[in-house]
């Protein structure tokens, strides 16, 4: 049995059942979830908690879900991992990441959404799982989608790089290239939900979908003994991620799993496209839609009209964070530092999260002796082409010993040359 | 006929114009306004717009000419 109450605008504030709508239909404003909070508190404990599996669904009273779960049941629980070679580069004392790049089964934390969005479709009723992608969703949807047995629609740009588009076809959706461009997908999109009864994810499933982002949050207060950190820096593209580990925060906070919330939340975005961290910089109340630079190699934040936008900025606000945004050139950095420091390859958002990350360091926006977490949201694995001619080069030898040591002694590198004495080690063992 | 739900944002100078009602007259589109609020430099309206899609179109691009930004409430679909 869940402990789902109903769904509520979170503009006027009026109630509905539980049902497939994703806005009020009075205000058009967005529909939030509410739970029975006394009613968990009095069944779920910690202790319940951890002697559950390692995945999302050891939360299961917190997320929307009547039934068992039906997707994702290995999705989440991913590493938290103590970066100290990373703290020292950046002159802080505690940081931590928080590891999505790991998750099971596509890699990013789309595999959360998916998880909950998908149980719930199918507790709907909905045999079709759909989405509008340009990676990750598309490759979630088309994975998770699979093992649920739903048939699913995936809608792209049909200029999009056939590179994005292999890892989503291995899976066999029904992946359909909209001869247009991304306003043109959107429009049909949200025409085609109003006509057919699909679910799609981040449509008429979106206030469902979201409340899985909430188990990132979750698990990084439980990885941290049951406390919340001094800060959270989250990448933001809709925006619901961030709100929702706000959210998830404070419902650890109503149940009594930790006694005080000083937690503050920062956006993180691209300055190609960051409509949130710009309406957080200039303290506006109304953010502003922009067209992203199409060139921009952070293409997975790229949302110029975030669905989740003022609940993000209400978040940043409440907790009193703040936001910033990051060159191309710094995300390089940023991705390159995090795999050179403490061996985590990253997408491009999660560049952005650690260079704005960085950046609010240097300000003094968050404290050098604070605890920090960073979310890591996705594999670089997906976006490698970014860091294409940005690396350094390999060594290139011909295959001889003379050669070998000649490119040797050029490296000046002291990891790389500790290899030598070896010889003499290999003789005794042939004793 | 049919409905589009839109959220515009105002730059500053068109705030004060009746924008919307000039557009509703000029190509026939019923307007009905659900959430509004105006800052000191930008407003920002959400409505549903009823009409022919031909008409709607029009009245929908005749807005982006003057400047106005027009957005699906639903915000953008693709992720």
């Amino acid at each position: 049995m869940g402990y789902v109450k109903g769904m509520k605008c979170i503009e006027c504030g009026r109630e509905y059942s539980i049902s497939p709508i994703y806005v009020c239909e009075f205000c058009f404003g967005p529909v939030d979830i509410v739970y029975d909070y006394k009613g968990i508190k009095k069944v779920l404990t910690k202790k319940k908690i951890e002697k559950r599996g390692g995945n999302l669904w050891r939360y299961r009273e917190l997320l929307p879900i009547d039934g068992d779960p039906q997707a994702g049941l290995n999705s989440g629980f991913t590493p938290l991992l103590k970066a100290d070679k990373l703290a020292r580069e950046l002159g802080v004392t505690a940081l931590f990441i928080k590891d999505d790049s790991a998750i099971h089964p596509s890699l990013s934390f789309k595999d959360r959404v998916v998880a909950v969005a998908l149980t719930k479709a199918k507790e709907f009723g909905f045999d079709t799982a759909a989405c509008a992608s340009t990676g990750n969703l598309a490759h979630s949807v088309s994975a998770q989608g699979a093992r649920a047995g739903l048939t699913r629609f995936i809608f792209i740009p049909a200029s999009l790089e056939q590179t994005k588009i292999v890892a989503s076809l291995a899976y066999e959706p029904n992946l359909i290239a909209v001869d247009g461009n991304y306003d043109d997908v959107n429009r049909l999109c949200s025409e085609i939900v109003s006509r057919y009864k699909w679910a799609f994810v981040n449509i008429n499933i979106r206030p469902f979908y979201s409340e899985g982002s909430k188990t990132h949050g979750f698990e990084i207060v439980e990885q941290l003994g049951w406390n919340a950190p001094d800060n959270v820096v989250v990448p933001c593209a809709s925006g619901s991620l961030l709100s929702k580990i706000w959210k998830g925060f404070n419902e650890f906070r109503n149940i009594g799993f930790i006694k005080e919330l000083k937690s503050k939340v920062f956006a993180a975005q691209a300055t190609a496209c960051c409509p949130i961290s710009t309406a957080i910089k200039q303290d506006s109340d109304i953010i502003r839609p922009v067209k992203p630079d199409p060139h921009t190699i952070s293409k997975s934040l790229a949302i110029g009209n975030p669905a989740e936008g003022y609940e993000a900025l209400n978040a940043v606000k409440a907790s009193g964070g703040y936001g910033d945004d990051v060159s191309d050139g710094e995300i390089i950095d940023a991705m390159k530092l995090l795999a050179r420091t403490e061996g985590i390859f990253t997408e491009t958002a999660g560049g952005v999260t650690l260079a704005v990350t960085r950046k609010l360091i240097e300000n003094g926006k968050i404290g050098r002796d604070e605890v920090t977490v960073i979310c890591i949201t996705g594999n670089g694995l997906k976006t490698q082409e970014a860091l294409y001619s940005k690396t350094a080069s390999p060594h290139y030898i011909k295959p001889t010993m003379a050669s070998f040591e000649e490119m040797l002694g050029e490296i000046k590198d002291g990891d790389a040359v500790s290899i030598i004495p070896a010889v003499a080690g290999d003789k005794k063992r042939r004793r | 006929m049919m409905n589009k739900r839109v959220r515009l944002t105002f730059p500053q100078h068109l705030i004060k114009e009746p924008v919307i009602f000039t557009m509703a007259k000029k190509y026939d589109v019923m307007p009905n306004i659900r959430r509004a609020r105006v800052t000191e430099t930008v407003g920002e309206m959400v409505l549903e717009l009823q009409g022919t899609e031909e008409n709607l179109a029009k009245g929908i691009q005749s807005l982006r000419d003057q400047g106005i930004n027009v957005e699906l409430v639903e915000g953008d679909i693709i992720e």
